[in-house]
């Protein structure tokens, strides 16, 4: 096999590093009650995307808090009135069912007015994602050169609730085709420098990564089966099953999806891509991290409320004050402990499942590069705000 | 001692190509001089990223004013001397007028969630609860009262319901109402809670906490409380205020992140918030308590004498926190409001047995 053109992206993530950056950012933001978050992000994230690389030249991040804040300002405004309005709208619709539902009819109308609230933000919220990835990928530069992916969020939300619609309609047969075709459209409007990138495949080339969410569903139905018949024993083992065997298939789904996804994209001049990561590495990687977390928690938990402890003694004979002072000093160690558990998590388990993920592709036909050349910036509209005012940023 | 020229790796900025390059300290000592390329020391800036990152500031630029191109230098007696020698290696530039742009942001921004919060919202919440239908909201009152018995840490075991209890509540109830001409047909009960309160609910309900007719020294006291709550709920507050703080709560949720911290902070800022909407609404029940005490004869010295009370129990609580205004003034309010009379009851409103009777319905 000819290797010639080859180049492995790696991640050189260090825990000794990302720790204290996530934890102090963290704690400036207790202090400054959720402001610093934005600065927080672009922080972690020019650490982060330093670390991933491609041969030996690193990714880097250009994003700035300050632009986070005021794209943030700009979506909590337009987010505010949509809102507002909606959320009351439902309020004075489901009033009666929902404070107390007094036939079957009335419990499923309320049922369906707490899903026709989180429904109203759906729109919102598939706008919002397809705005964050462009803002990500707009502040993403790469030998000097942008990263940058066309507006066209409107586009994306219309076709993400149909497909969505599809997919609830089909009971999840057609998953698959809205995760392929929601990934195409992103894909085929994402540029580096002057060279556009193209999904190649097809959405049935998905269902062998479906497969064992498939098992799980056909087992969940054999249990409603079950169920209808009068056999209530079988129908609970084949539910149970068919929910765990769902799970895992879900986790093997995602990996396996990104997998097929990622070797199907080709950029502009013959640039390709090679993915191969594992899920059992993924599930022993969350694990590894779960169980990390739990044990470096457990003792900053007990390092911090060991002290409030101490004081707790003797409480009831305490006056007024020294109560409320208690009891300020209990909820900033709650939210110190927080923050702890959050950077830990950070460090633990996303960073090295990204890691994971990042290290398990290879890029062929680099020399696709040497043509690229740059192109003009992109102001980035609402630097991801509106995701950020729906609260839907992942890890990074 | 300046160190000698090293080899560095140089991204332009144009084209992606990987140029390989010679970098040595200029002449006069004071930048990086590369191929056709003189970067002066003070304008560089350091980037993050694996050996010595450096970017050029410029006028122009994006997000940051750098100019595109990179010059990547591994760590060595180069990248060592650059660290030292280049003053102003790790500063985060900002464009002229950024904090102008900041402020003006910031302003437009409140001013717009200050309108709808303060104009937007109780618009459409009132109209919404206008349109309210009557049994709705008589449900959805039943619904609010067994909340606030759960928050009390009860259940519905809480009602006080002595029989001769509840015939002096009934007639303290019909002296208020009967031929007023009311809109709700009020609904009086009791809760055993050592709390001094009373509350309007959705509906048409009114719930006296225990606590209330243990402070109170005279029916007439507590007939004062009933009037000024029969006047939220003929003005329908409490569901205009259930619908408002619907609205609102989202959003400060919203402003505030669900980072660590926020909720707690939101809790706490809805709180204030619906205090200051209840503020006007407050001095309107007054006013209808005062205006319904003298035409049932009740006569307002028993409310002023209970807004005194509760002044002299000396309140823990801010005046921002609390929803009701000082009541100092309140009680003022009262006597004035009662006219020549002095506010004194022409009749008493209970029997001196229906006034124990009602201050033992809890038992």
């Amino acid at each position: 096999m000819d290797h010639t053109g080859e180049l492995r992206v790696a991640y050189r993530g260090d825990p000794a590093k990302l720790f204290p950056l996530a934890l102090g950012t963290g704690v400036l933001g207790v202090v400054t009650l959720g402001l610093y978050r934005f600065w927080a992000k672009a922080r972690i994230r020019r650490h982060v995307w330093s670390k991933v690389q491609l041969g030996e030249d690193g990714f880097e991040f250009t994003g700035t808090g300050l632009e986070m804040f005021l794209g943030f300002l700009m979506s909590v405004v337009v987010l505010a009135v949509y809102l507002a309005v909606v959320q009351l709208i439902l309020f004075a619709v489901g009033i009666r069912f929902v404070f107390d539902p007094q036939s079957k009819v009335e419990e499923i109308a309320q049922g369906v007015s707490i899903l026709l609230s989180f429904l109203a933000v759906l729109p919102l919220m598939l706008f919002a994602a397809y705005r964050a990835r462009r803002y990500k990928l707009a502040r993403t530069r790469f030998r000097g050169i942008r990263f940058a992916m066309e507006n066209a969020a409107g586009g994306y939300m219309l076709r993400g609730l149909m497909y969505l619609a599809l997919t609830v309609g089909t009971l999840g047969l057609l998953w698959p085709l809205m995760t392929f075709r929601l990934e195409a459209y992103m894909t085929e409007r994402t540029w580096y420098g002057t060279a556009r990138f193209r999904q190649g495949g097809r959405w049935q080339g998905l269902y062998s990564a479906f497969f064992h969410v498939l098992v799980g569903m056909g087992l969940i139905v054999l249990s409603v089966a079950f169920g209808v018949a009068g056999e209530g024993w079988m129908s609970g083992v084949l539910g149970t099953f068919g929910v765990v065997w769902g799970m895992v298939g879900l986790i093997l789904y995602r990996v396996r999806a990104f997998a097929y996804l990622m070797a199907h994209k080709e950029m502009d001049g013959g640039l390709d891509f090679r993915a191969e990561p594992r899920a059992g590495t993924v599930v022993w990687l969350y694990l590894k991290g779960v169980l990390i977390v739990g044990l470096l928690g457990g003792v900053a938990s007990a390092v911090i409320f060991a002290p409030l402890g101490t004081m707790m003694v003797g409480i009831e004979e305490a006056s007024q004050l020294v109560q409320l002072e208690i009891a300020v000093l209990g909820a900033l160690s709650y939210l110190l402990l927080l923050t702890v558990f959050t950077a830990l998590t950070l460090v633990f388990i996303s960073q090295p499942i990204l890691g994971h993920f990042v290290g398990s592709v290879t890029v062929t036909g680099v020399q696709a590069l040497e043509v690229v050349r740059q192109r003009v910036s992109d102001n980035g509209a609402d630097a991801e705000g509106l995701a950020d005012a729906l609260d839907m940023g992942g890890a990074f | 001692m300046r160190p000698a020229g090293e080899e560095a790796v140089f991204f332009d900025g144009i084209s992606a190509r990987r140029q390989v390059v010679l970098v040595e300290p200029s002449s006069d000592g004071r930048g990086l001089r590369f191929g056709r390329e003189m970067w002066p020391l003070d304008r560089l800036r350091r980037i993050e990223g694996e050996g010595l990152v450096l970017a050029l500031l410029t006028g122009g630029g994006d997000e940051l004013p750098h100019d595109p191109a990179r010059l990547v230098l591994a760590e060595g007696p180069l990248a060592a001397w650059v660290r030292g020698a280049a003053p102003a290696l790790e500063r985060r530039d900002l464009r002229r007028g950024t904090w102008g742009k900041v402020a003006g942001r910031v302003a437009l921004a409140a001013g717009a969630l200050a309108a709808i919060l303060f104009v937007l919202l109780p618009r459409i919440s009132d109209m919404l609860a206008d349109q309210l239908p009557l049994e709705q909201e008589v449900a959805f009152g039943d619904a609010v009262v067994r909340q606030v018995q759960g928050w009390l840490g009860g259940d519905d075991s809480m009602a006080c319901t002595s029989p001769r209890g509840m015939a002096a509540l009934e007639a303290m109830e019909r002296r208020l109402t009967e031929g007023q001409g009311l809109t709700y047909d009020i609904e009086l009960s009791v809760l055993d809670h050592e709390m001094v309160n009373a509350f309007a609910a959705p509906g048409g309900r009114i719930v006296i906490l225990r606590g209330l007719l243990d402070a109170a020294e005279s029916a007439e006291e507590v007939a004062g409380v009933l009037a000024h709550e029969i006047g939220h709920v003929e003005a329908r507050d409490p569901v205009r205020l259930a619908f408002r703080s619907a609205g609102s709560a989202g959003i400060i949720a919203l402003v505030l992140g669900d980072v660590t911290g926020g909720t707690v902070v939101g809790l706490l800022g809805e709180h204030i918030l619906s205090a200051s909407y209840t503020r006007e609404a407050e001095a309107a029940a007054d006013v209808f308590a005062y205006d319904l005490l003298a035409r049932t004869g009740v006569g307002t010295e028993g409310l002023a004498a209970f807004f005194d009370r509760i002044e002299g129990m000396g309140g823990d609580v801010p005046e921002i926190l609390s929803t009701h205004p000082a009541s100092g003034n309140r009680a003022e309010a009262a006597r004035a409001a009662g006219g020549a009379a002095g506010g004194m009851a022409e009749r008493p409103v209970l029997t001196g047995a229906e006034w124990d009777a009602l201050r033992s319905i809890c038992g």
